[in-house]
């Protein structure tokens, strides 16, 4: 009886550890889906599915800078309380898809939310409007990328270098929109020394982000200090999304990725 | 002589209808370009404010605060547009305003 007692024990307790260690672990998104954001505050409630918008094809095209300044959109996925209105309006995705030709030189956008609706406009609303439903897509990410430098993490794109090659010509403004200004001063780039000993310093380039955020997407929603020093964070805080992961790790090179901050060698 | 006294009526008549409607035009015209022009006033201060973003770090002081001033006497008239535009207009101010604080009080505790 005991030794039955005992080995009932020793199967729920090794079950136990088993269950304990497989857990719940994060899938890591496949190329086309890094950086992906669902949007669902009022699409369900209205008998829409909700919508799945792509970061990889609109950074290819813009910088972070247009769409979270000047277009208004938030950091933070369902921050903005974007509504249909809003787009057909002119405002949010309806800045530029109008059904109009734009100034980003890529001709006639479909409009996004229209007021005119009409049955053969299902197809349309679907563009966006997608998610659980098998939509083919308009640009194909493997074939859209393929000439793009490649990394090892993230949508294994360097969208980095692929911006200071010239393989993708960013848009920065949008008449009507964006407001005419001078070309930034570039801070100068600045070391953070890492905490852990033997970890390579980082070496921080205020040009590399400008070209894509301006000032005021980081200052001071995300980094409140502009003197060096003045926001601690830790290593913790940006893989909970803060400071840095603000950004890396959701849709630019996730933090995983060391190297490609922890750049100086130690004693370099 | 009767033929005469009609014309003379009714081109009377004209002149005073005319007359009557040159104000109502004036009016109209000028009420709408009035509600033009208050439309781009705080779209043109709006982006005279924040254009100087990128430049946030070469201003003084004063100019800082009389920028950040600004900002806030500008948000009750964005407040008074229509949803999108509020939404929108708020939020890009605010970035602006913030910034600007935000050199502010980085160049005042130096």
């Amino acid at each position: 009886m005991k030794k039955i007692i005992f080995l009932f024990l020793f199967i729920l307790i090794c079950s136990g550890i088993t269950l304990a260690q497989t857990g719940t672990k994060k899938k890591r998104p496949l190329d086309f889906e890094y950086g992906r954001v669902v949007l669902n505050n009022y699409s369900e409630k209205t008998g829409f599915a909700p919508v799945v918008f792509n970061h990889w094809l609109h950074r290819a095209k813009f910088t972070c800078r247009l769409c979270h300044v000047d277009i208004g959109f938030a950091m933070k996925a369902g921050g903005t309380d974007i509504k249909a209105t809003d787009n057909m309006n002119g405002y949010y995705c309806g800045t530029c898809h109008n059904g109009k030709a734009t100034s980003t030189g890529s001709g006639k956008v479909f409009e996004a939310c229209s007021k005119k609706f009409t049955a053969d406009d299902g197809r349309r609303c679907e563009r966006c409007h997608s998610l659980g439903k098998n939509v083919k897509p308009e640009y194909e990410f493997a074939q859209f990328t393929a000439k793009l430098p490649k990394e090892r993490f993230g949508n294994g794109i360097n969208w980095e270098k692929a911006e200071s090659t010239g393989a993708i010509k960013l848009v920065d403004f949008l008449e009507g929109v964006s407001i005419k200004r001078p070309a930034l001063a570039i801070q100068k780039d600045m070391s953070i020394d890492a905490k852990l000993e033997g970890m390579p310093a980082i070496i921080f380039s205020h040009k590399k982000h400008t070209v894509w955020n301006g000032c005021e997407l980081c200052h001071p929603e995300i980094f409140i200090g502009v003197k060096k020093g003045a926001t601690k964070y830790s290593m913790v805080e940006i893989f909970e999304g803060k400071y840095c992961g603000a950004c890396h790790g959701k849709v630019a090179f996730p933090t995983i990725d060391c190297q490609r901050c922890h750049t100086t060698p130690v004693g370099g | 002589m009767n033929n005469n006294r009609g014309s003379r009526a009714i081109a009377l008549a004209a002149v005073l209808v005319v007359l009557s409607g040159v104000p109502v035009l004036f009016d109209g015209g000028y009420a709408a370009a009035a509600a033009a022009s208050s439309q781009d006033d705080w779209k043109k201060e709006f982006e005279d404010i924040c254009s100087m973003t990128q430049d946030s770090m070469s201003l003084t002081p004063d100019e800082l605060r009389s920028l950040v001033s600004r900002c806030d006497a500008l948000r009750p008239r964005i407040e008074k547009l229509d949803e999108s535009q509020r939404k929108v207009y708020l939020k890009r101010l605010q970035m602006c305003r913030d910034l600007l604080a935000f050199v502010l009080e980085s160049k005042a505790g130096k």
